[in-house]
């Protein structure tokens, strides 16, 4: 080991040693088992839906968010979030994962963020999904859990307000001809209101993905509006979507309601139903989920889910452990 | 080569240090709820901080003491990270917000606080309270009585048996929903643990005994 490498060790030693200050980041190490049974399958499973779907899978991450601060304040927000998710059966078998990889600016006027973030269309723009086992109906094809492009963003004293512009490619960076415009208006601010009303809009030619798959080279139409309605009272938690548009020509509606209750002290342990109505082609299709969630520590959650999915004629039993430790350098 | 490995390993891996899963309350939209709180800013500064990285256990112990009560459940651990907004005139700071979770009736309420340089509330608003009866607890007439109180008035309050003393400023503060006391009394310890916390990481210890 030469003498400058050896300074360089020393100094990041050292600065481990100078007095901790008022940190500007966030960096949290991830790190999830999952496991379960289908009846379709009639095997055990490795993921909480079809294994070419993103989530949830064994996988290790990270989750960083950096704030940049100039004289007169915050400037800008960068957002990175990514795992390596395991799958016995897929090729390959480990698979990088890039969710969150966006970087807002911070104006007097708005917030504009560009990279790959939440589309804003329906209630999955707002959800934090990115641990759970029930996920939203951007995971059923109504819009894109992430996609790469960039938004604009806008909050109000009663509300907000947000347009993006994206590549209608999902997890993948894909330019072949496609593009998502979406928008979303709420009115209402859910930890104050405890309710908010959402109106969404969508147009675009989307590729058809299936997380990282590509399951057509041809982009299809897409036009969707939504109604979104989430409720907090008590321990319970209400949310309400109805989406209706068209999608490859054909419309296509869904409608998807949540519905949760938190129990013991600081609603440690939470159980929620989740049934799904989506008619697409003429073909009525029933979703049912129902799961609970357990936080055993600021550190371990423990997570089990039902679904039964009517058009796949399957159950999936499955069971999550999920770590999430904050890290600091 | 491996030792070359294992030593920039061995030099990152003591750098790297536990931190929490859990975060800390966060302000919903920081550039409306500054504004809201401080007409007269121009802007803020965000800061991540853990009772972990200033002192660890022994500055845990200091805290619970003051408060009266030791830190538990979920978001009442050292390393925490706590989210910090120095509010900024220019490049002047002239205040602060900060809120807190804490435990309520029906699971995590959070409390928050605008103060001014002295450390003495500005503001005082629930950000989260889902219970029924939060409309009265939200009204802006039970937060009035908070506003110009420090950490000194907040030491006549005993969070472990739930009483303030006599005639002090603590004393006047009523639930206005006999309904929602614990979430009433919810309110009252997440603000004397915000204003410890305030003085510790922003105001330099100004009201350490």
């Amino acid at each position: 080991m030469s003498r400058r490498e050896l300074a360089a060790c020393g100094l990041v030693l050292a600065s481990a040693a100078v007095p901790a200050r008022a940190a500007s980041y966030l960096f949290y190490f991830e790190l999830q088992g999952v496991a379960g049974y289908s009846t379709a399958a009639k095997n055990v499973v490795y993921s909480s839906m079809n294994a070419m779907e993103t989530m949830q899978k064994p996988s290790l991450g990270f989750d960083y968010v950096q704030r940049f601060s100039g004289a007169s304040g915050d400037i800008a927000i960068l957002a990175v979030q990514g795992r390596l998710a395991y799958d016995p059966d897929g090729d390959p078998k480990v698979e990088p994962q890039l969710y969150n990889a966006y970087l807002k600016f911070k104006t007097r006027a708005l917030d504009i963020w560009v990279g790959h973030n939440r589309p804003k269309f329906g209630l999955s723009a707002s959800l934090d999904n990115h641990a759970t086992l029930l996920q939203p109906m951007a995971m059923s094809g109504f819009g894109f859990d992430r996609d790469w492009g960039l938004g604009f963003e806008r909050d109000f004293a009663d509300g907000s307000l947000g347009l993006s512009v994206t590549t209608g490619s999902g997890m993948s960076l894909r330019l072949k001809n496609s593009y998502l415009v979406a928008g979303r208006v709420t009115r209402g601010v859910l930890e104050r209101d405890n309710s908010v009303i959402g109106l969404s809009a969508a147009l675009g030619r989307t590729l058809d993905v299936m997380g990282y798959h590509l399951m057509s080279e041809v982009p299809v139409s897409f036009a969707m509006g939504g109604f979104d309605f989430t409720w907090l009272t008590n321990s319970w938690e209400n949310r309400i979507e109805l989406l209706g548009g068209s999608r490859d020509g054909a419309s296509a509606f869904a409608l998807f309601w949540r519905t949760g209750i938190g129990l013991l002290p600081e609603n440690r342990l939470k159980l929620e139903a989740q049934p799904v109505a989506i008619i697409a082609k003429g073909k009525t299709r029933v979703q049912f989920a129902a799961g609970a969630t357990y936080l055993a520590g600021a550190d371990w959650t423990f997570r089990v889910m039902y679904a039964y999915d009517q058009d796949l004629k399957d159950s999936r039993f499955i069971v999550q452990v999920y770590y999430y430790k904050g890290i600091r350098f | 080569m491996m030792s070359r490995v294992a030593a920039w390993f061995l030099a990152i891996l003591f750098t790297v240090g536990p931190l929490a899963a859990a975060v800390g309350c966060e302000l919903n939209d920081p550039d409306r709820d500054v504004k809201r709180l401080f007409p007269e800013s121009t802007g803020y500064r965000t800061l991540y901080v853990s009772i972990a990285q200033k002192g660890g256990d022994a500055l845990l112990r200091k805290i619970e003491a003051r408060l009266g009560d030791s830190f538990k459940g979920l978001f009442e651990t050292a390393d925490v990270p706590y989210t910090m907004y120095q509010i900024l005139k220019g490049k002047d700071v002239i205040g602060y917000i900060h809120g807190v979770n804490q435990k309520g009736q029906y699971g995590g309420v959070q409390v928050v606080l605008a103060l001014d340089l002295e450390g003495t509330i500005r503001a005082f608003y629930f950000q989260k309270l889902t219970s029924q009866y939060a409309k009265l607890l939200r009204d802006p007439e039970f937060g009035k009585p908070f506003v110009g109180l420090n950490l000194l008035d907040f030491d006549q309050y005993d969070v472990a048996t739930q009483t303030a003393k006599p005639g002090s400023k603590i004393a006047a503060i009523k639930n206005p929903a006999p309904q929602a006391e614990e979430d009433f009394r919810a309110a009252l310890r997440a603000a004397k643990k915000n204003l410890i916390l305030c003085d510790i990481f922003l105001l330099g210890g100004k009201f350490v005994k």
